[in-house]
């Protein structure tokens, strides 16, 4: 089980920006690693455009699930994993990412960040440590009492 | 340390397609249609006598690169026979195709040709003398060994439930491994986590009920050996005869003592695992499997080892130990370990499980229970 990329992104109107990402390619064959990344980046932004605000939802694309929340104030996450990760530890990442970025950056800057002028860089360590799920978060059972009647599985 | 193809429809530079980067190859697309016949006319020049190749397998790409492919490995055949090539390096060509091809079955099976070719060149008797002899083939083949669990670990990590990475795995083990105790209890604890991170590769679960069925296999074979010596001390009684047979019985009893374990904690495992990743077939099954062989092993009955060996001295023959065994293999299995534990866990997943995946398989683990132990 593996995760892939974790990004927080802004739902503004009309369009969606990244504000940050984190990228694990490791395990993709070297030549192919940037165009996975790429792809990668603009499916969290197509996944964030196409949902509403205050849902949660995994989406199947391709070999991969991308799981997506996007809050009410417009910040959203994106977590895409495989298909043998657990859903629940995502959505309770994506909380806790989502919380603690928007504790640490401004709401002013969310509408113009870009990755280069965010500064928030705890991305990369939370994508490594979750990358064992029970490593990360001992407790997934008890968190799948909240908010699970949301989450809707988008099969395409 | 790693190959493969750059996406490239066109040459848009003068320069060569090999690419180079952190010593992992590269080759850009454009050059592969040129490059073929380019090798191919020089394979045809080398091997000038065979007629049979005509224009149009030429033109065909697609017949091209199989012809290729297997004239490729028939000349690698060639080169380490004649002693050319040295089979080592053959495996290093071998094992970086892999991280392209984790799946080729051509691979694995020219592999398995090259670990025979070594098996052989090992147990040719040399002019040196046997003490000498006695430490380096051992450990090369040690090394070897490892070398393929490595190689097996990262081909099924590039591919999800690769069965080819896997069965050649098993292979390695049976052929150069000689299925010792103590590779197969290495095996199950270094693949533990592996299996853990991989919740639904059914290969890879596979791989440890091949290694729990031998190690039953394995307990039942030594077993026999003890017995028998047992009846050889009895005929001819001598001390050193007495200390072997002392030694086999430590050594069977260790064993013995191990395969309940085994067996139980395979099953912990699984539940531990069902509980933290809810709806993956491949562990339901892996459940079935392991309390499947439990249920058909002697040594996880009430009865302690010892009694096999009463049970054979009153019969006196081999016979009477296979009947005795057939006995103990349809007592009824201890409470701690069997049934009573699978319905309860069963009866928490389904009353605490959202997934409808996890129901589903729940209850059909449940009825398996039901119709198979009959209880």
């Amino acid at each position: 089980m593996r995760l892939y990329s974790l990004s927080v992104l802004y739902k503004g109107d009309p369009k969606v920006h990244l504000l940050k990402a984190a990228y694990d390619v490791s395990t993709f064959n070297f030549f192919q690693r940037s165009s996975v990344q790429e792809f990668m980046t603009f499916t969290s932004q197509l996944i964030v455009e196409r949902s509403e605000l205050g849902s949660r939802a995994s989406v199947k694309e391709q070999e991969y699930l991308c799981h997506v929340y996007v809050r009410n104030d417009g910040l959203a996450g994106v977590v895409i994993a495989d298909n043998e990760y657990p859903q629940r530890v995502c959505f309770t990442l994506l909380d806790k990412v989502l919380d603690e970025f928007s504790r640490q950056v401004s709401k002013i800057d969310w509408p113009s960040g870009s990755p280069a002028t965010i500064s928030y860089a705890a991305l990369d360590g939370y994508l490594s440590k979750y990358q064992n799920p029970r490593d990360a978060d001992p407790m997934t059972r008890v968190q799948a009492e909240l908010d699970e009647t949301k989450i809707i599985l988008v099969r395409r | 340390d790693e190959i493969g193809l750059i996406p490239c429809p066109e040459a848009r530079y003068n320069r060569s397609p090999i690419v180079l980067i952190e010593n992992k190859l590269g080759v850009e697309s454009w050059c592969v249609k040129f490059l073929l016949p380019y090798v191919h006319n020089k394979l045809l020049l080398y091997r000038e006598r065979k007629q049979w190749l005509n224009k149009d397998e030429l033109i065909d790409i697609t017949l091209h690169l199989l012809f290729i492919q297997i004239y490729f490995i028939f000349c690698r055949k060639e080169l380490i026979l004649s002693g050319t090539l040295n089979p080592l390096k053959d495996l290093h060509l071998g094992k970086l195709a892999l991280t392209k091809f984790p799946k080729s079955p051509e691979t694995w099976i020219h592999r398995r040709w090259v670990l025979q070719q070594l098996i052989q060149e090992n147990s040719l008797p040399s002019p040196v003398t046997k003490g000498n002899l006695g430490a380096a083939p051992v450990q090369r083949i040690h090394r070897i060994v490892q070398e393929e669990m490595n190689v097996c670990s990262e081909a099924a990590g590039r591919y999800p439930s690769n069965y080819n990475a896997w069965s050649h795995r098993i292979w390695v083990l049976q052929h150069l491994g000689k299925l010792t105790v103590k590779v197969l209890l290495d095996e199950l604890s270094s693949t533990k986590y592996w299996v853990s991170m991989h919740v639904s590769d059914h290969s890879g679960f596979h791989y440890r009920q091949f290694l729990l069925k031998s190690l039953i296999g394995r307990t039942v074979t030594d077993s026999n050996v003890l017995v028998q010596n047992q009846m050889v001390n009895e005929q001819n009684p001598s001390l050193q005869k007495e200390e072997s047979a002392g030694a086999e019985a430590a050594c069977v009893k260790e064993q013995s003592v191990d395969l309940p374990c085994c067996l139980e904690k395979e099953l912990e495992l699984c539940t531990e695992l069902i509980d933290t990743y809810p709806g993956h077939e491949t562990l339901w099954c892996h459940s079935d499997e392991t309390l499947n062989n439990s249920h058909h092993s002697p040594a996880t009955s009430n009865v302690p080892q010892a009694m096999d060996v009463d049970g054979f001295n009153e019969s006196r023959s081999k016979q009477g130990y296979t009947q005795e065994t057939k006995r103990l293999k349809r007592a009824p299995l201890q409470d701690s370990f069997g049934p009573q534990m699978e319905y309860q866990f069963i009866d928490k997943v389904l009353s605490t499980c959202r997934d409808a995946d996890q129901a589903r398989f729940a209850t059909a683990y449940r009825k398996w229970l039901v119709t198979f132990l009959g209880q």
